[in-house]
């Protein structure tokens, strides 16, 4: 029996793109790195994005236990971003409220300054 | 086994393969939306400026997910794509609020600045004006005299007779003098103490002298540095009125306070 050459193709590109993946052990620890950041600035599993990251990170895990290592690269590289922007989120919510205690501050000096007129 | 068969399952199984890493079909929706956000913040003037590098990312990723949505038993990967569009699309804004956010506070904390000088000099003034009310106090107590200049007497209620301690009802005064003192850090003062003709000379002396001295300790408690006061005694010399009567013998226990002029310089003292 002889098997067309495309089929041997497809078979090849076919495990060449679920199975032979190497474990993306650079992607995790980057990821790794930015929850271990976000976490540091302060965000919680109350904001969605960081605990979307932390989930992710754990499925990336069990990914490569299973050597499934493109999906655990998929899972990783988005936790990145989720915990990159809780991290963003963190920051902005942390200088709206700098903003907000700033105002009352100057709404403050202006009332005082009012009075001492 | 034929041959058409055996070519049927093995195009089934390699569809399967791909399949089972790979959805077939090109999400159109999440990727228009994944097309839509970026495109709303690319063309947002303030991202542009504050978060170049994030809406590249964005671009980037999404063009990433173009390409994989082309490519038949890609699917899976254009949504991861449009899914990190999407997100770095996210984090774009977030770091264009954060960025705006600082520039507001950067403008606000000049506003404060900018108040509190305000408010400073304001208080400054204020503090200025009871300089001037405290001082405008003393000189209506003041007298000027052609050899000694400015001079304030306080009367004899400061002592009782023969008796060198301060009457509480000193303390009004002296508190304004203290206050005029601080507002005029430049100016020093000679406090003079004098008796009536009653008792011996050498007593008068000693108790005139310890009258001013009684003066010149309290400025002290209160604050003025002793470096600034001299401290004489006349006894009965210098009488301002005839020892005669009683009421000329109380004018003429007292004790007066010789002001310097503004930098400092005292008019010599009496012999």
């Amino acid at each position: 029996m002889r098997l067309h050459p495309l089929y041997l193709l497809l078979g090849a590109v076919a495990l060449a793109g679920c199975a032979t993946a190497p474990a993306p052990l650079e992607q995790m620890r980057l990821s790794d790195q930015a929850v271990d950041q976000a976490r540091a600035i302060g965000a919680t599993e109350d904001t969605a994005e960081f605990k979307l990251a932390v989930d992710k990170m754990a499925q990336a895990r069990a990914n490569v236990a299973d050597q499934a290592y493109k999906q655990a690269r998929l899972n990783a590289e988005q936790a990145e971003l989720d915990a990159r922007l809780a991290e963003a989120k963190v920051l902005t919510q942390k200088s709206q409220d700098q903003l907000t205690l700033a105002n009352t501050r100057i709404d403050r000096l202006r009332k005082q300054l009012q009075e001492a007129k | 086994m034929n041959r058409f068969f055996l070519h049927r399952m093995l195009a089934l199984a390699a569809s399967a393969a791909l399949g089972g890493c790979a959805a077939s079909v090109a999400p159109t929706g999440v990727l228009q939306q994944a097309e839509q956000h970026y495109q709303a913040a690319h063309a947002d003037a303030d991202v542009q400026r504050l978060a170049p590098k994030d809406i590249a990312r964005a671009e980037d990723s999404l063009q990433r997910a173009r390409r994989l949505a082309g490519y038949w038993g890609s699917g899976d990967d254009a949504l991861h794509y449009a899914y990190l569009s999407e997100r770095y699309t996210e984090i774009a804004r977030q770091h264009t609020s954060l960025a705006l956010n600082q520039e507001r506070l950067a403008k606000l904390d000049l506003d404060r600045q900018r108040l509190q000088l305000a408010l400073r000099e304001s208080q400054l003034a204020s503090v200025r004006q009871q300089d001037q009310w405290v001082e405008d106090q003393i000189m209506s107590l003041t007298t000027t005299d052609a050899d000694r200049g400015v001079v304030l007497t306080l009367g004899d209620v400061l002592f009782d007779s023969g008796d060198a301690e301060l009457q509480p009802s000193a303390n009004r005064t002296l508190l304004k003098l203290v206050q005029y003192l601080q507002a005029n850090p430049a100016r020093v003062i000679r406090i003079e103490g004098y008796t009536d003709n009653t008792g011996e000379q050498a007593f008068n002396l000693d108790l005139s002298k310890d009258r001013a001295q009684a003066v010149a300790d309290m400025l002290v408690d209160l604050g003025i540095d002793e470096k600034r006061i001299d401290v004489h005694g006349y006894g009965d010399q210098y009488p301002v009125e005839a020892n005669a009567s009683e009421r000329g013998r109380a004018l003429n226990r007292r004790v007066e306070i010789v002001f310097s002029d503004r930098l400092g310089t005292l008019g010599p003292a009496r012999d």
